[in-house]
Protein backbone atom coordinates (compact mmCIF):
# COMPACT_ATOMS: atom_id res chain seq x y z
CA UNK A 1 0.00 0.00 0.00
CA UNK A 2 1.17 3.48 -1.11
CA UNK A 3 1.37 6.04 2.15
CA UNK A 4 -1.43 8.22 0.00
CA UNK A 5 -3.74 5.65 0.17
CA UNK A 6 -2.51 4.37 3.57
CA UNK A 7 -3.28 8.02 4.64
CA UNK A 8 -6.99 8.22 2.77
CA UNK A 9 -7.95 5.08 4.79
CA UNK A 10 -7.02 6.28 7.79
CA UNK A 11 -8.79 9.37 7.16
CA UNK A 12 -11.81 7.75 6.10
CA UNK A 13 -11.46 5.48 9.40
CA UNK A 14 -11.52 8.33 11.80
CA UNK A 15 -13.62 10.66 9.95
CA UNK A 16 -16.59 8.33 8.82
CA UNK A 17 -16.28 4.89 9.90
CA UNK A 18 -15.97 5.92 13.75
CA UNK A 19 -18.45 8.29 13.87
CA UNK A 20 -20.90 6.16 11.84
CA UNK A 21 -20.05 3.12 14.70
CA UNK A 22 -19.59 5.12 17.97
CA UNK A 23 -21.25 8.02 17.33
CA UNK A 24 -24.54 7.74 18.88
CA UNK A 25 -22.81 6.37 22.08
CA UNK A 26 -22.22 9.33 23.84
CA UNK A 27 -20.02 7.14 26.42
CA UNK A 28 -17.60 5.86 24.29
CA UNK A 29 -17.22 9.40 21.88
CA UNK A 30 -16.19 10.43 25.37
CA UNK A 31 -13.34 7.91 25.84
CA UNK A 32 -12.23 8.77 22.52
CA UNK A 33 -12.29 11.98 22.76
CA UNK A 34 -10.58 12.12 26.02
CA UNK A 35 -7.94 9.24 24.19
CA UNK A 36 -7.27 11.86 21.72
CA UNK A 37 -6.45 14.91 23.70
CA UNK A 38 -3.51 12.89 25.43
CA UNK A 39 -3.24 11.87 21.91
CA UNK A 40 -2.81 15.52 20.58
CA UNK A 41 0.13 15.90 23.63
CA UNK A 42 1.91 12.71 22.74
CA UNK A 43 2.16 14.14 19.13
CA UNK A 44 3.59 17.46 19.97
CA UNK A 45 5.88 15.85 22.93
CA UNK A 46 7.10 13.04 20.16
CA UNK A 47 7.90 16.24 17.87
CA UNK A 48 9.95 17.53 20.51
CA UNK A 49 11.37 13.99 22.27
CA UNK A 50 12.18 12.18 18.65
CA UNK A 51 12.37 15.33 15.87
CA UNK A 52 14.58 17.67 18.66
CA UNK A 53 15.85 15.13 20.31
CA UNK A 54 15.10 16.43 23.92
CA UNK A 55 12.37 14.70 26.28
CA UNK A 56 9.98 17.17 28.05
CA UNK A 57 8.79 16.55 31.31
CA UNK A 58 6.91 19.91 30.72
CA UNK A 59 4.40 19.99 28.46
CA UNK A 60 1.88 20.57 31.47
CA UNK A 61 2.20 23.61 31.16
CA UNK A 62 1.85 24.32 27.18
CA UNK A 63 -1.48 22.71 27.78
CA UNK A 64 -2.50 24.37 31.18
CA UNK A 65 -1.33 27.99 29.42
CA UNK A 66 -3.28 27.46 26.06
CA UNK A 67 -6.37 26.25 28.48
CA UNK A 68 -6.18 29.34 30.12
CA UNK A 69 -5.59 31.95 27.63
CA UNK A 70 -8.59 30.54 25.42
CA UNK A 71 -10.66 30.13 28.15
CA UNK A 72 -9.93 33.99 29.47
CA UNK A 73 -10.06 35.12 25.62
CA UNK A 74 -13.70 34.13 25.49
CA UNK A 75 -14.86 34.39 28.84
CA UNK A 76 -13.99 38.18 29.69
CA UNK A 77 -12.87 39.55 26.40
CA UNK A 78 -15.59 38.18 24.51
CA UNK A 79 -14.04 36.46 21.92
CA UNK A 80 -15.14 33.44 19.57
CA UNK A 81 -14.22 30.16 20.59
CA UNK A 82 -12.53 28.75 17.60
CA UNK A 83 -9.94 32.32 17.14
CA UNK A 84 -9.33 32.03 20.66
CA UNK A 85 -8.04 28.48 20.34
CA UNK A 86 -5.46 29.73 18.03
CA UNK A 87 -4.56 32.43 20.01
CA UNK A 88 -3.75 30.12 23.02
CA UNK A 89 -2.04 27.88 20.85
CA UNK A 90 0.44 30.88 20.26
CA UNK A 91 0.17 32.22 23.94
CA UNK A 92 2.02 28.42 25.16
CA UNK A 93 4.24 29.22 22.42
CA UNK A 94 5.33 32.61 24.03
CA UNK A 95 5.57 30.43 27.08
CA UNK A 96 7.33 27.87 25.63
CA UNK A 97 10.23 31.19 24.96
CA UNK A 98 10.36 31.79 28.69
CA UNK A 99 11.67 28.02 29.20
CA UNK A 100 13.99 28.78 26.63
CA UNK A 101 16.92 29.13 29.06
CA UNK A 102 16.39 25.09 29.45
CA UNK A 103 17.65 24.57 25.94
CA UNK A 104 21.14 24.85 27.31
CA UNK A 105 20.97 22.08 28.97
CA UNK A 106 20.59 18.83 27.67
CA UNK A 107 19.43 15.29 28.57
CA UNK A 108 18.16 14.84 32.16
CA UNK A 109 19.02 18.37 32.52
CA UNK A 110 16.48 19.53 30.33
CA UNK A 111 13.78 17.47 31.20
CA UNK A 112 13.90 18.51 35.16
CA UNK A 113 14.29 22.11 34.52
CA UNK A 114 11.49 22.29 32.47
CA UNK A 115 9.12 20.60 34.97
CA UNK A 116 9.95 23.11 37.12
CA UNK A 117 9.15 25.62 34.76
CA UNK A 118 5.97 23.69 34.64
CA UNK A 119 5.60 24.54 38.00
CA UNK A 120 6.21 28.19 37.71
CA UNK A 121 2.87 28.60 35.62
CA UNK A 122 0.96 26.51 37.86
CA UNK A 123 1.58 28.68 40.79
CA UNK A 124 1.15 31.97 38.48
CA UNK A 125 -2.09 30.53 37.39
CA UNK A 126 -3.36 29.96 41.34
CA UNK A 127 -1.92 33.34 42.52
CA UNK A 128 -3.04 36.06 40.11
CA UNK A 129 -6.54 35.76 40.91
CA UNK A 130 -8.49 38.63 39.60
CA UNK A 131 -6.90 37.37 36.33
CA UNK A 132 -7.53 33.11 36.78
CA UNK A 133 -10.03 33.29 39.61
CA UNK A 134 -7.21 31.31 41.48
CA UNK A 135 -7.84 27.90 42.83
CA UNK A 136 -11.48 28.22 42.64
CA UNK A 137 -10.98 28.11 38.65
CA UNK A 138 -12.78 28.93 35.98
CA UNK A 139 -16.91 27.98 35.42
CA UNK A 140 -18.55 28.13 32.74
CA UNK A 141 -15.85 28.51 29.87
CA UNK A 142 -18.06 28.81 26.98
CA UNK A 143 -18.70 25.56 24.84
CA UNK A 144 -17.74 24.99 21.15
CA UNK A 145 -19.96 26.35 19.26
CA UNK A 146 -22.29 25.72 16.05
CA UNK A 147 -21.16 26.38 12.90
CA UNK A 148 -23.01 26.16 9.57
CA UNK A 149 -25.28 23.97 11.61
CA UNK A 150 -22.77 21.30 12.83
CA UNK A 151 -23.12 21.50 16.64
CA UNK A 152 -19.23 21.15 17.83
CA UNK A 153 -20.27 21.11 21.41
CA UNK A 154 -21.68 17.63 20.96
CA UNK A 155 -19.75 15.05 22.13
CA UNK A 156 -19.45 14.01 18.53
CA UNK A 157 -18.42 17.74 17.51
CA UNK A 158 -15.88 17.47 19.76
CA UNK A 159 -14.36 14.71 18.29
CA UNK A 160 -14.20 15.99 15.16
CA UNK A 161 -12.42 19.65 16.68
CA UNK A 162 -9.61 17.20 18.58
CA UNK A 163 -9.49 14.59 15.54
CA UNK A 164 -8.77 17.94 13.33
CA UNK A 165 -6.14 19.28 15.53
CA UNK A 166 -4.39 16.09 15.70
CA UNK A 167 -4.74 15.32 11.97
CA UNK A 168 -2.70 18.58 11.88
CA UNK A 169 -0.41 18.19 14.31
CA UNK A 170 1.01 14.73 12.43
CA UNK A 171 0.85 16.21 8.95
CA UNK A 172 3.67 19.25 10.37
CA UNK A 173 4.81 16.31 11.99
CA UNK A 174 5.80 14.72 8.70
CA UNK A 175 6.11 17.77 6.21
CA UNK A 176 9.19 18.57 9.20
CA UNK A 177 10.54 15.47 9.66
CA UNK A 178 11.16 15.14 5.65
CA UNK A 179 12.40 18.90 4.76
CA UNK A 180 15.77 20.02 5.23
CA UNK A 181 15.53 20.62 8.86
CA UNK A 182 14.55 17.48 10.04
CA UNK A 183 17.49 16.05 8.35
CA UNK A 184 19.40 18.44 10.05
CA UNK A 185 17.35 17.26 13.43
CA UNK A 186 18.28 13.91 12.94
CA UNK A 187 21.55 14.45 12.16
CA UNK A 188 21.63 16.98 15.80
CA UNK A 189 21.45 13.15 17.50
CA UNK A 190 24.04 11.61 16.16
CA UNK A 191 27.28 14.80 17.04
CA UNK A 192 25.31 18.16 17.43
CA UNK A 193 29.35 19.80 17.30
CA UNK A 194 28.89 18.39 13.35
CA UNK A 195 25.92 19.75 12.26
CA UNK A 196 27.54 23.17 13.18
CA UNK A 197 30.31 22.08 11.40
CA UNK A 198 27.73 21.78 8.03
CA UNK A 199 26.14 24.95 9.04
CA UNK A 200 23.37 24.29 11.11
CA UNK A 201 22.07 26.56 13.93
CA UNK A 202 21.54 24.24 16.23
CA UNK A 203 20.36 26.64 18.64
CA UNK A 204 17.76 28.02 16.66
CA UNK A 205 16.48 24.66 14.96
CA UNK A 206 15.64 23.25 19.00
CA UNK A 207 14.18 26.37 19.87
CA UNK A 208 11.98 26.08 16.95
CA UNK A 209 10.69 22.91 17.55
CA UNK A 210 9.89 23.81 20.94
CA UNK A 211 7.86 26.93 20.04
CA UNK A 212 5.67 24.32 17.31
CA UNK A 213 5.46 21.49 19.75
CA UNK A 214 4.38 23.71 22.45
CA UNK A 215 1.48 25.73 19.79
CA UNK A 216 0.13 22.90 19.31
CA UNK A 217 0.42 20.84 23.06
CA UNK A 218 -1.64 24.62 23.62
CA UNK A 219 -3.97 24.72 21.30
CA UNK A 220 -4.98 20.95 22.58
CA UNK A 221 -5.44 22.34 26.26
CA UNK A 222 -7.65 25.55 24.91
CA UNK A 223 -10.05 22.36 23.21
CA UNK A 224 -10.29 20.49 26.58
CA UNK A 225 -11.03 23.56 27.97
CA UNK A 226 -14.08 24.25 26.18
CA UNK A 227 -14.94 20.73 26.04
CA UNK A 228 -15.64 20.16 29.59
CA UNK A 229 -15.94 23.97 30.37
CA UNK A 230 -14.40 24.42 33.90
CA UNK A 231 -10.58 25.10 34.73
CA UNK A 232 -8.75 24.79 38.07
CA UNK A 233 -4.79 25.27 37.84
CA UNK A 234 -4.36 22.39 40.19
CA UNK A 235 -6.29 20.42 36.93
CA UNK A 236 -4.67 22.29 33.54
CA UNK A 237 -1.24 22.40 34.72
CA UNK A 238 -1.65 18.20 36.18
CA UNK A 239 1.03 16.28 35.47
CA UNK A 240 -1.08 13.87 33.86
CA UNK A 241 -1.11 15.69 30.72
CA UNK A 242 2.65 15.09 30.42
CA UNK A 243 3.14 11.68 32.22
CA UNK A 244 0.26 10.30 30.04
CA UNK A 245 1.12 11.63 26.77
CA UNK A 246 4.79 10.60 27.08
CA UNK A 247 3.73 7.02 28.32
CA UNK A 248 1.44 6.43 24.95
CA UNK A 249 4.20 7.87 22.81
CA UNK A 250 6.99 5.51 24.27
CA UNK A 251 4.41 2.70 23.84
CA UNK A 252 2.85 3.84 20.52
CA UNK A 253 6.66 4.24 19.23
CA UNK A 254 7.61 7.79 19.43
CA UNK A 255 9.89 8.03 16.60
CA UNK A 256 6.76 6.88 13.96
CA UNK A 257 4.04 9.63 13.25
CA UNK A 258 1.49 7.29 13.89
CA UNK A 259 2.71 5.89 16.87
CA UNK A 260 2.13 8.36 19.85
CA UNK A 261 -1.72 8.77 18.15
CA UNK A 262 -2.32 4.75 18.39
CA UNK A 263 -0.24 4.93 21.74
CA UNK A 264 -2.71 6.90 23.26
CA UNK A 265 -5.66 5.23 22.26
CA UNK A 266 -4.33 2.05 23.36
CA UNK A 267 -3.41 2.98 26.59
CA UNK A 268 -6.12 5.58 27.61
CA UNK A 269 -8.90 2.83 26.81
CA UNK A 270 -7.22 0.26 28.03
CA UNK A 271 -6.50 2.14 31.46
CA UNK A 272 -10.24 3.14 31.47
CA UNK A 273 -11.92 0.27 30.64
CA UNK A 274 -9.63 -2.63 31.77
CA UNK A 275 -7.77 -1.39 35.00
CA UNK A 276 -10.22 1.39 36.26
CA UNK A 277 -12.76 -1.06 36.76
CA UNK A 278 -10.61 -3.15 38.47
CA UNK A 279 -8.49 -0.89 40.50
CA UNK A 280 -10.41 1.79 41.01
CA UNK A 281 -7.75 3.72 43.02
CA UNK A 282 -4.09 3.74 41.25
CA UNK A 283 -5.19 1.86 38.29
CA UNK A 284 -2.70 4.02 36.17
CA UNK A 285 0.24 2.08 37.78
CA UNK A 286 -0.75 -0.83 35.06
CA UNK A 287 0.32 1.54 32.53
CA UNK A 288 4.17 1.57 34.06
CA UNK A 289 4.78 -1.88 33.88
CA UNK A 290 2.92 -2.02 30.69
CA UNK A 291 5.25 0.73 29.49
CA UNK A 292 8.12 -1.56 31.00
CA UNK A 293 6.87 -4.68 29.20
CA UNK A 294 6.87 -3.01 25.47
CA UNK A 295 10.34 -1.79 26.19
CA UNK A 296 11.61 -4.60 27.10
CA UNK A 297 10.37 -6.27 23.98
CA UNK A 298 10.03 -3.42 21.54
CA UNK A 299 12.02 -0.68 22.76
CA UNK A 300 10.89 0.93 19.39
CA UNK A 301 7.40 0.33 21.01
CA UNK A 302 4.25 -0.96 19.16
CA UNK A 303 4.03 0.47 15.65
CA UNK A 304 7.25 -0.69 15.07
CA UNK A 305 6.47 -4.06 16.34
CA UNK A 306 2.76 -4.33 14.41
CA UNK A 307 4.80 -3.31 11.35
CA UNK A 308 7.62 -6.27 11.63
CA UNK A 309 4.42 -8.62 12.27
CA UNK A 310 2.26 -7.47 9.17
CA UNK A 311 5.47 -7.20 6.88
CA UNK A 312 6.57 -10.58 7.61
CA UNK A 313 3.06 -11.92 7.01
CA UNK A 314 2.95 -10.04 3.58
CA UNK A 315 6.46 -11.85 2.84
CA UNK A 316 10.27 -11.26 2.69
CA UNK A 317 9.48 -8.97 -0.54
CA UNK A 318 7.82 -6.56 1.14
CA UNK A 319 9.83 -6.31 3.92
CA UNK A 320 11.60 -3.40 3.32
CA UNK B 1 47.50 37.00 -5.58
CA UNK B 2 44.53 38.09 -3.29
CA UNK B 3 44.65 36.96 0.45
CA UNK B 4 41.01 35.32 1.06
CA UNK B 5 41.88 34.60 4.99
CA UNK B 6 44.07 35.96 7.22
CA UNK B 7 44.87 35.16 10.58
CA UNK B 8 46.23 38.42 12.88
CA UNK B 9 47.90 37.31 16.18
CA UNK B 10 45.14 34.96 17.26
CA UNK B 11 45.08 33.83 20.61
CA UNK B 12 42.58 30.99 21.68
CA UNK B 13 42.62 27.95 23.87
CA UNK B 14 40.10 25.83 25.89
CA UNK B 15 39.29 27.31 29.51
CA UNK B 16 42.59 28.30 30.97
CA UNK B 17 44.54 26.46 28.75
CA UNK B 18 45.65 28.94 25.99
CA UNK B 19 46.52 27.17 22.35
CA UNK B 20 47.94 29.73 19.76
CA UNK B 21 49.69 31.97 21.19
CA UNK B 22 49.60 35.24 18.39
CA UNK B 23 49.63 33.20 15.71
CA UNK B 24 49.54 34.69 12.32
CA UNK B 25 49.52 33.44 8.53
CA UNK B 26 47.65 34.38 5.58
CA UNK B 27 45.99 32.26 3.10
CA UNK B 28 46.05 32.71 -0.87
CA UNK B 29 42.89 32.40 -3.14
CA UNK B 30 43.66 29.29 -5.87
CA UNK B 31 46.22 27.57 -3.27
CA UNK B 32 46.98 24.64 -1.19
CA UNK B 33 47.78 25.39 1.87
CA UNK B 34 49.57 23.32 4.22
CA UNK B 35 50.29 23.54 8.22
CA UNK B 36 52.35 21.19 9.41
CA UNK B 37 53.29 20.19 13.12
CA UNK B 38 53.48 18.23 15.87
CA UNK B 39 50.74 17.23 18.33
CA UNK B 40 49.66 19.49 19.97
CA UNK B 41 50.97 22.56 18.27
CA UNK B 42 47.47 24.09 18.00
CA UNK B 43 46.40 22.79 14.08
CA UNK B 44 42.94 21.49 14.88
CA UNK B 45 42.68 24.58 17.56
CA UNK B 46 43.48 27.40 14.35
CA UNK B 47 41.19 25.31 12.09
CA UNK B 48 38.50 25.54 15.22
CA UNK B 49 38.82 28.75 15.85
CA UNK B 50 38.49 29.96 12.14
CA UNK B 51 35.14 28.40 12.21
CA UNK B 52 34.09 29.42 15.45
CA UNK B 53 34.06 26.42 17.20
CA UNK B 54 36.43 27.78 19.74
CA UNK B 55 36.13 31.15 21.07
CA UNK B 56 39.55 33.61 20.88
CA UNK B 57 41.06 35.81 23.33
CA UNK B 58 42.73 38.40 21.09
CA UNK B 59 44.05 39.06 17.64
CA UNK B 60 41.44 39.07 14.12
CA UNK B 61 39.93 36.49 11.89
CA UNK B 62 39.77 38.31 8.26
CA UNK B 63 38.07 36.58 5.12
CA UNK B 64 37.26 37.88 2.74
CA UNK B 65 38.82 41.08 3.88
CA UNK B 66 36.11 41.25 6.69
CA UNK B 67 36.92 40.87 10.47
CA UNK B 68 34.85 37.28 11.04
CA UNK B 69 36.53 36.77 14.64
CA UNK B 70 34.67 34.89 16.58
CA UNK B 71 31.15 34.51 13.57
CA UNK B 72 29.00 31.83 14.59
CA UNK B 73 30.08 28.92 12.68
CA UNK B 74 27.22 28.94 10.65
CA UNK B 75 27.93 32.02 9.02
CA UNK B 76 30.84 30.95 8.59
CA UNK B 77 29.85 27.95 6.44
CA UNK B 78 27.16 29.84 4.64
CA UNK B 79 30.30 32.71 3.97
CA UNK B 80 31.65 29.97 1.84
CA UNK B 81 34.00 27.72 4.20
CA UNK B 82 34.11 24.34 4.94
CA UNK B 83 35.53 22.37 7.64
CA UNK B 84 36.52 18.52 6.46
CA UNK B 85 37.03 17.71 10.53
CA UNK B 86 39.40 15.43 12.17
CA UNK B 87 37.66 12.26 12.45
CA UNK B 88 35.25 12.75 9.84
CA UNK B 89 32.34 13.46 11.90
CA UNK B 90 29.85 11.38 9.74
CA UNK B 91 26.92 11.23 10.99
CA UNK B 92 26.75 7.48 11.22
CA UNK B 93 23.14 6.26 11.63
CA UNK B 94 22.38 8.39 8.41
CA UNK B 95 23.14 7.34 5.20
CA UNK B 96 25.51 8.03 3.11
CA UNK B 97 23.21 9.94 0.75
CA UNK B 98 21.58 12.13 3.86
CA UNK B 99 25.37 12.62 4.84
CA UNK B 100 25.99 14.74 1.61
CA UNK B 101 22.67 16.64 1.81
CA UNK B 102 23.67 17.37 5.29
CA UNK B 103 26.35 19.67 2.78
CA UNK B 104 23.39 21.48 1.14
CA UNK B 105 22.20 22.50 4.36
CA UNK B 106 23.08 26.18 3.96
CA UNK B 107 19.82 28.19 1.80
CA UNK B 108 21.93 28.91 -0.88
CA UNK B 109 23.28 25.51 -1.51
CA UNK B 110 19.85 23.59 -1.53
CA UNK B 111 18.60 24.87 -4.96
CA UNK B 112 21.99 22.98 -6.70
CA UNK B 113 22.27 19.94 -4.24
CA UNK B 114 21.36 17.21 -6.90
CA UNK B 115 23.99 18.76 -9.34
CA UNK B 116 26.35 18.92 -6.68
CA UNK B 117 25.38 15.39 -5.44
CA UNK B 118 26.05 14.00 -9.05
CA UNK B 119 29.27 15.38 -9.02
CA UNK B 120 30.81 14.48 -5.83
CA UNK B 121 29.45 11.22 -7.06
CA UNK B 122 31.02 11.49 -10.07
CA UNK B 123 34.62 12.52 -8.12
CA UNK B 124 33.53 9.42 -5.85
CA UNK B 125 31.77 6.01 -7.41
CA UNK B 126 32.52 4.36 -4.50
CA UNK B 127 30.16 6.90 -2.33
CA UNK B 128 27.11 6.15 -5.27
CA UNK B 129 28.01 2.36 -4.71
CA UNK B 130 26.90 2.86 -0.66
CA UNK B 131 24.81 5.57 -1.38
CA UNK B 132 22.05 3.95 0.73
CA UNK B 133 24.15 2.17 3.39
CA UNK B 134 24.88 3.81 6.81
CA UNK B 135 27.49 5.93 7.42
CA UNK B 136 28.75 3.90 10.71
CA UNK B 137 29.40 1.31 8.20
CA UNK B 138 31.96 2.77 6.70
CA UNK B 139 35.61 1.67 5.84
CA UNK B 140 38.02 4.62 7.52
CA UNK B 141 38.91 5.66 3.76
CA UNK B 142 35.31 5.70 2.78
CA UNK B 143 33.92 7.71 5.31
CA UNK B 144 36.88 10.39 4.84
CA UNK B 145 35.49 10.47 1.15
CA UNK B 146 32.31 10.87 2.34
CA UNK B 147 33.83 13.94 4.69
CA UNK B 148 35.12 15.61 1.90
CA UNK B 149 31.96 14.89 -0.48
CA UNK B 150 29.88 16.78 2.31
CA UNK B 151 32.16 19.70 2.43
CA UNK B 152 31.86 19.98 -1.23
CA UNK B 153 28.19 19.94 -0.97
CA UNK B 154 28.72 23.20 0.48
CA UNK B 155 29.86 24.86 -2.46
CA UNK B 156 32.78 26.28 -0.98
CA UNK B 157 35.20 28.67 -1.56
CA UNK B 158 37.23 27.76 1.00
CA UNK B 159 37.78 24.57 2.22
CA UNK B 160 39.80 22.96 5.90
CA UNK B 161 40.79 19.74 5.63
CA UNK B 162 41.78 18.23 9.37
CA UNK B 163 44.27 15.51 9.22
CA UNK B 164 42.47 13.28 6.42
CA UNK B 165 45.19 10.97 6.26
CA UNK B 166 44.67 9.80 10.50
CA UNK B 167 44.40 6.39 10.77
CA UNK B 168 44.05 5.59 7.22
CA UNK B 169 46.37 2.66 5.06
CA UNK B 170 49.20 4.42 2.86
CA UNK B 171 47.49 3.29 -0.32
CA UNK B 172 44.28 4.77 0.92
CA UNK B 173 46.44 8.03 2.12
CA UNK B 174 47.96 8.41 -1.61
CA UNK B 175 44.11 8.30 -2.78
CA UNK B 176 42.67 10.86 -0.75
CA UNK B 177 46.21 13.27 -1.69
CA UNK B 178 44.98 12.42 -5.37
CA UNK B 179 41.59 14.28 -4.77
CA UNK B 180 42.67 17.09 -2.89
CA UNK B 181 45.25 17.71 -5.59
CA UNK B 182 42.54 17.48 -8.39
CA UNK B 183 40.51 20.09 -6.57
CA UNK B 184 43.70 22.42 -6.00
CA UNK B 185 44.08 22.08 -9.95
CA UNK B 186 40.51 23.01 -10.16
CA UNK B 187 41.56 26.59 -8.39
CA UNK B 188 39.72 25.53 -5.12
CA UNK B 189 41.75 27.27 -2.08
CA UNK B 190 42.43 24.55 0.35
CA UNK B 191 44.07 24.62 4.07
CA UNK B 192 45.07 21.20 4.50
CA UNK B 193 46.15 20.14 8.03
CA UNK B 194 48.66 17.06 8.19
CA UNK B 195 51.32 15.45 10.06
CA UNK B 196 52.18 13.22 6.88
CA UNK B 197 55.04 15.85 5.89
CA UNK B 198 56.31 14.41 2.71
CA UNK B 199 53.37 13.69 1.19
CA UNK B 200 51.60 17.12 1.96
CA UNK B 201 54.74 19.19 0.50
CA UNK B 202 54.34 17.08 -3.12
CA UNK B 203 50.51 18.45 -3.40
CA UNK B 204 51.22 22.13 -1.24
CA UNK B 205 51.44 25.23 -2.61
CA UNK B 206 52.66 27.33 0.27
CA UNK B 207 53.73 25.40 3.95
CA UNK B 208 53.31 26.76 7.97
CA UNK B 209 54.88 24.66 10.38
CA UNK B 210 53.39 25.60 13.74
CA UNK B 211 54.47 24.48 16.86
CA UNK B 212 54.07 25.57 20.56
CA UNK B 213 51.09 27.85 19.30
CA UNK B 214 53.23 29.75 17.12
CA UNK B 215 54.29 29.92 13.07
CA UNK B 216 58.00 28.85 13.04
CA UNK B 217 58.30 28.61 9.61
CA UNK B 218 56.62 29.84 6.42
CA UNK B 219 58.11 29.11 3.22
CA UNK B 220 57.02 28.25 -0.45
CA UNK B 221 56.69 24.33 -0.98
CA UNK B 222 58.98 23.78 -3.69
CA UNK B 223 61.72 25.62 -1.63
CA UNK B 224 61.65 23.46 2.04
CA UNK B 225 64.65 21.79 3.00
CA UNK B 226 63.06 18.95 4.26
CA UNK B 227 66.06 18.73 6.99
CA UNK B 228 65.45 21.86 8.20
CA UNK B 229 61.85 21.55 8.52
CA UNK B 230 62.40 18.46 10.07
CA UNK B 231 64.77 20.24 12.38
CA UNK B 232 62.27 22.66 13.36
CA UNK B 233 59.26 20.15 13.15
CA UNK B 234 60.88 18.02 16.20
CA UNK B 235 62.56 21.22 18.08
CA UNK B 236 65.83 20.22 17.23
CA UNK B 237 66.14 23.98 17.06
CA UNK B 238 65.42 24.63 20.39
CA UNK B 239 67.88 21.71 21.57
CA UNK B 240 70.89 23.05 19.77
CA UNK B 241 70.58 26.10 21.66
CA UNK B 242 71.21 25.36 24.85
Amino acid sequence: MSNVIKTAAFLAFAYIAVPLAVGSNTYVIGLIVAALTIGGIAVAWALLGNLGGMVSFGHAAFFGVGAYVSALLTLRGGWPVFPAMLVAGLGAAVASVATMPALRLRGPYFALAILAYAEIFRILATELKPVTGGAAGLLSIPRLPNVLGLDFGSKLGGYFVILTIVVAAMAAYHLIRRSAYGLALKAMHDSEDATRVVGVNSTVLKAWMLVVSAFITGMVGAFNAHYINFLEPDYAFAGQWTTLAIVSAIFGGYRTVTGPLVGAVVVYLVDQLAFKPILPQGHQIVLGVLLGAMILFSPGGLMPMLMAKLSRKEGPAHAA
Amino acid sequence: MAKLLEIESLRAGYGSINVLWDLSLSIEEGKLTCILGPNGGGKTTLLRAIMGLVKTGAGRVLYQGTDRTNAPTWDMVSDGIAMIPEGRMVFRDMTVADNLMMGAFPRKCRANAPKNLQMVYDMFPRLYERRDQLAGALSGGEAQMLAMGRGLMEEPRLILVDEPSLGLAPVVVDEVMAILDRLRAEGRTIVLVEQNTNKALKIADHVYLVRGGKVVLSEAADSVDLGRLHDLYFARDALNEH
